[in-house]
């Protein structure tokens, strides 16, 4: 029997990014494939090739055996394919019925009337063959995160779809409503539909899935039935490349001289329990999965946002920030975004704004008010000198610099204002791959020669093994478990990663 | 990195108006401005024996300055990336708090000017505390203050002006060396923008807002604080001006800042402001308001029937925003294109 789904040697890449790599796989007809890897292993993008989102560079798409090209999305739709995606999309203002039969209103009548009685019997059906049990009447917004998506899936059903493809669905569901779904998809396939299930919850893959596709890097690394498969062999599969970046040598920790500490820090629904310590010329690793509570902990130690429990201390002396300026002001503690373009820089603003904002009050000169020109240019050249940030001028907006120079922009103006704790969240995301090294051995020497604490936040797990001296795990808003001694000699890449599998799961 | 000559861009892209920490004071746009205007003010010579008279001048750029006025009380809050619809009636119910002090409680124009100053001041606080603090959009707030200052000014003084003393009218309808004391005052008080705007760490963080919150606040600037600031500048810019009409008209007339609101958004949008925030030019404002009284001068010596003066107005904002939108597409189009990044997978 020939397979539902089957891509064969599909690529695509973007500017710098080669997100998918000659990856070919086959769909069977009425079982639950899942799909996982690390971000930015390449999931998102081959739902995007196959739904027609996007179009591939090369490699062919073939439904029931047939070559397909999808140029948009309503083609793969009309072809019975349809996609949940994480963000539960819905109409929210608009009743079930409508969320459901959106895009085959009913009408009657010479004035095209739309036929509500019949369209909610119709939406009834779906609606209760996904385990809803409420009027179809009811407006969308009232309902849960679980149970929107539910609607969303008896919209799939409407729409007759053959092949369903779901993008992490459960990351906004309570462990219940999780449940309930995963019911709901071995009810779709003994109906004979196909599911493509794309999530970062490996015990939900085991829970469901038939066959599991393991991408890493773009490229496919193996589809395995998933009987017979531990755990283990998978975290491996997702993780296990070859250590081929090269160590960057021992970090000179300063363990007698503790500059941030956390203790048992919880934020409702976003951090639980978070406890640790960060010395002199340590990085401290963060790694884990996006959502894993990593950010959130990084927003409440800089103050954008307020703990309901547990004590930060600076320096040794227990600390309440309610801003980013406080932290700024009091701890001298810099927050670099892992989005820099929304959250991190003005973008129409000058290189030299961008890096002399955090110090504007410190050169303002005594009669005049004025911020010094020329102590804003030195600051400026300083920076743009230590860092090597590649631009015509400082007055050269920023926007027009490239990923890794606009990263390192972001950098220099916390180490303008002096920082010497700094949290760097994702600095390499969206950097090619000359800028990424540079970056790389910039945030070391920064706590090897300077004696910089760092946070560094990353999902990249060859970044975090390069750098960081200690690597904490995120999983489920809490530290799953600590990785020591990341670069004492004689560790290998292997090792470490073997070792933070092990608390992924 | 090692690609330096690929990621270097060949030319940089002028900057249209002052953004944070931008140098230059004239630019395209600026330069657009001061053509229109001189064709303008050559038309208006040329065709009316009147408009050259020291009456004519007298009276525009004393009208000037009150559209400047009326303009920095909105553009101080569009640089934050807010609005301020309620510039038009905080003017009115200053008019009616400083008719009240004057007329009614008899206080010495010593005192009621500065009372009407912090009325306008304190109006501007509420709306900036109410954005904040309830994390609101601008609009909202500014609409329904907007209607209940209107309320309170009409109710309060059943639409009656007011008398002022004699001596309350020095400012409005005197003059400095033959310019009108209004009109010095608002160029002063544009210099001190430009200067605010400019140089001072104040200035560039209310910039700094409007380019970008998420960043500024990040950034270790306190944005709310910003807000606030910026609209209580624009409340005391509108008090201000009702002021000054006050004195220019000689009674404190409750309807002073009916007309405000389409003027203030009229003359800031000619003027370059940018409506998202973070852009402004002292210059660009003085520009808007003067293009704006001579074309309102112009249509009074067309004779064109007063009754389509608001489409006139109108089709005048229209055209400025899409003269700018035009100019903005044209230095994308320059621009080298956007490095992509990586789909981020969830």
């Amino acid at each position: 029997m020939t397979p539902l789904l089957a891509v064969r040697g599909l690529s695509k890449s973007f500017p710098g990014v080669q997100a998918l790599a000659n990856v070919s796989l086959e769909f069977n007809r009425g079982t639950i494939h899942g799909l996982v890897g690390e971000n930015g292993a390449g999931k998102s993008t081959l739902i995007k090739l196959v739904t027609g989102l996007e179009t591939p560079d090369r490699g062919e798409i073939r439904l029931d055996g047939q070559p397909v090209r999808f140029r948009n999305w309503r083609e793969a739709q009309a072809r019975g394919i349809a996609l949940v995606g994480q963000e539960i999309q819905v109409v929210p203002e608009s009743s079930i019925t409508e969320n459901v039969l959106l895009d085959r209103l009913a009408t009657r009548g010479p004035l095209r009337r739309v036929d509500w009685p019949a369209m909610n019997r119709e939406a009834e059906r779906f609606v209760r063959s996904v385990g809803l049990d409420l009027p179809v009447t009811t407006p969308v917004k009232g309902l849960s995160a679980g149970q929107k998506q539910l609607v969303r899936i008896a919209k799939t059903l409407a729409a007759r779809a053959r092949l369903v493809f779901l993008d992490e669905p459960t990351s906004s569901l309570t462990e219940h409503e999780a449940g309930q779904l995963l019911g709901l998809l071995r009810e779709l396939r003994s109906q004979g539909v196909t599911v493509l299930y794309v999530s970062h919850k490996l015990e939900e893959v085991f829970a469901v899935c038939d066959e599991v596709s393991v991408l890493r890097d773009g490229q496919h690394v193996g589809t395995r039935a998933v009987a017979g498969l531990t755990k283990a062999e998978l975290v491996a599969a997702m993780i296990g490349r070859e250590a081929r970046e090269e160590r960057l040598g021992r970090l000179p920790v300063d363990r007698g001289c503790e500059l941030l500490r956390a203790e048992r820090l919880t934020r409702r629904g976003k951090v639980s329990e978070v406890s640790f310590a960060l010395h002199r010329g340590e990085i401290l690793g963060f790694y884990g999965l996006v959502g894993s509570g990593r950010t959130e902990t990084a927003r409440l130690l800089i103050g954008d946002d307020c703990p309901d429990s547990g004590a930060v201390f600076v320096r040794g002396r227990q600390i309440a920030l309610h801003s980013v300026r406080d932290s700024l002001r009091r701890c001298r503690m810099g927050y670099v975004t892992e989005n820099r373009k929304e959250e991190g820089l003005f973008l129409a603003a000058s290189v030299g704004t961008n890096i002399a904002l955090t110090v504007w009050d410190r050169m303002v000169q005594r009669w005049t008010r004025r911020i010094s020109p020329t102590a804003e240019r030195e600051v400026g050249q300083r920076h743009v000198a230590a860092l090597d940030i590649k631009c015509a001028g400082l007055d050269e907006p920023a926007g027009n610099l490239s990923g890794g120079n606009q990263q390192k922009i972001c950098l220099a103006k916390w180490l303008a204002a002096d920082c010497d704790i700094l949290l760097i969240d994702e600095p390499t995301v969206g950097v090619d791959i000359g800028a990424k090294e540079h970056l790389h051995r910039l945030i070391w020497e920064l706590a090897a020669q300077q004696g910089k604490a760092i946070i560094l936040i990353s999902s990249d797990m060859p970044e975090i093994i390069k750098l960081a001296s200690r690597i904490l795990v995120f999983r489920d808003q809490r530290i799953a478990g600590e990785v020591p001694d990341v670069d004492a000699p004689g560790r290998t890449y292997a090792d470490i990663s073997a070792a933070i599998g092990r608390y992924l799961n | 990195m090692n690609s330096t000559l690929a990621n270097a861009p060949t030319a940089t892209p002028r900057r249209i108006c002052q953004r944070p920490g931008a140098g230059e004071w004239f630019n395209g746009r600026t330069n657009g401005l001061i053509l229109s205007f001189t064709v303008l003010f050559c038309v208006l010579a040329l065709e009316s024996p009147t408009f050259l008279s020291g009456y004519t001048l007298f009276v525009l750029s004393r009208q000037v300055a009150f559209c400047v006025l009326i303009a920095l009380a909105q553009a101080v809050c569009l640089v934050v990336g807010g609005m301020n619809l309620s510039v038009g009636a905080i003017g009115s119910m200053t008019t009616v708090v400083l008719g009240l002090c004057l007329d009614s409680v008899h206080l010495s124009p010593w005192l009621a000017v500065p009372a009407a100053l912090a009325f306008g001041a304190l109006s501007g606080w509420l709306n900036g505390a109410l954005i904040t603090r309830l994390k609101l959009d601008s609009f909202v707030i500014t609409l329904s203050m907007m209607f209940i200052y209107m309320g309170l000014r009409s109710g309060v003084s059943g639409g009656q002006p007011y008398r002022v003393p004699e001596s309350f009218t020095f400012a409005g309808q005197r003059a400095f060396l033959g310019i009108p004391w209004v009109f010095v005052l608002a160029s002063g008080l544009l210099a001190a923008m430009a200067y605010l705007f400019r140089w001072t760490v104040f200035g560039r963080r209310l910039l700094a807002t409007g380019g970008n919150a998420d960043a500024a606040r990040l950034s270790g600037i306190d944005t709310a604080r910003m807000v606030v600031a910026a609209n209580v500048l624009s409340g005391l810019f509108a008090a201000l001006a009702a002021v000054l009409w006050a004195s220019q008209l000689g009674s404190a007339a409750p309807e002073t800042g009916d007309t405000w609101l389409i003027v203030s958004f009229a003359v800031a949008i000619i003027g370059g402001t940018g409506l998202s925030g973070g852009v402004i030019s002292a210059f660009g404002l003085f520009m808007g308001a003067a293009i704006f009284m001579l074309i309102k001068h112009g249509l009074v010596e067309l004779k064109a029937n007063p009754y389509f003066a608001n489409a006139f107005l109108g089709t005048l904002i229209l055209l400025a925003v899409v003269v700018d939108r035009v100019r903005e597409m044209y230095l994308e189009r320059r621009l080298p294109a956007e490095k992509l990044a990586p789909p981020a997978n969830p």
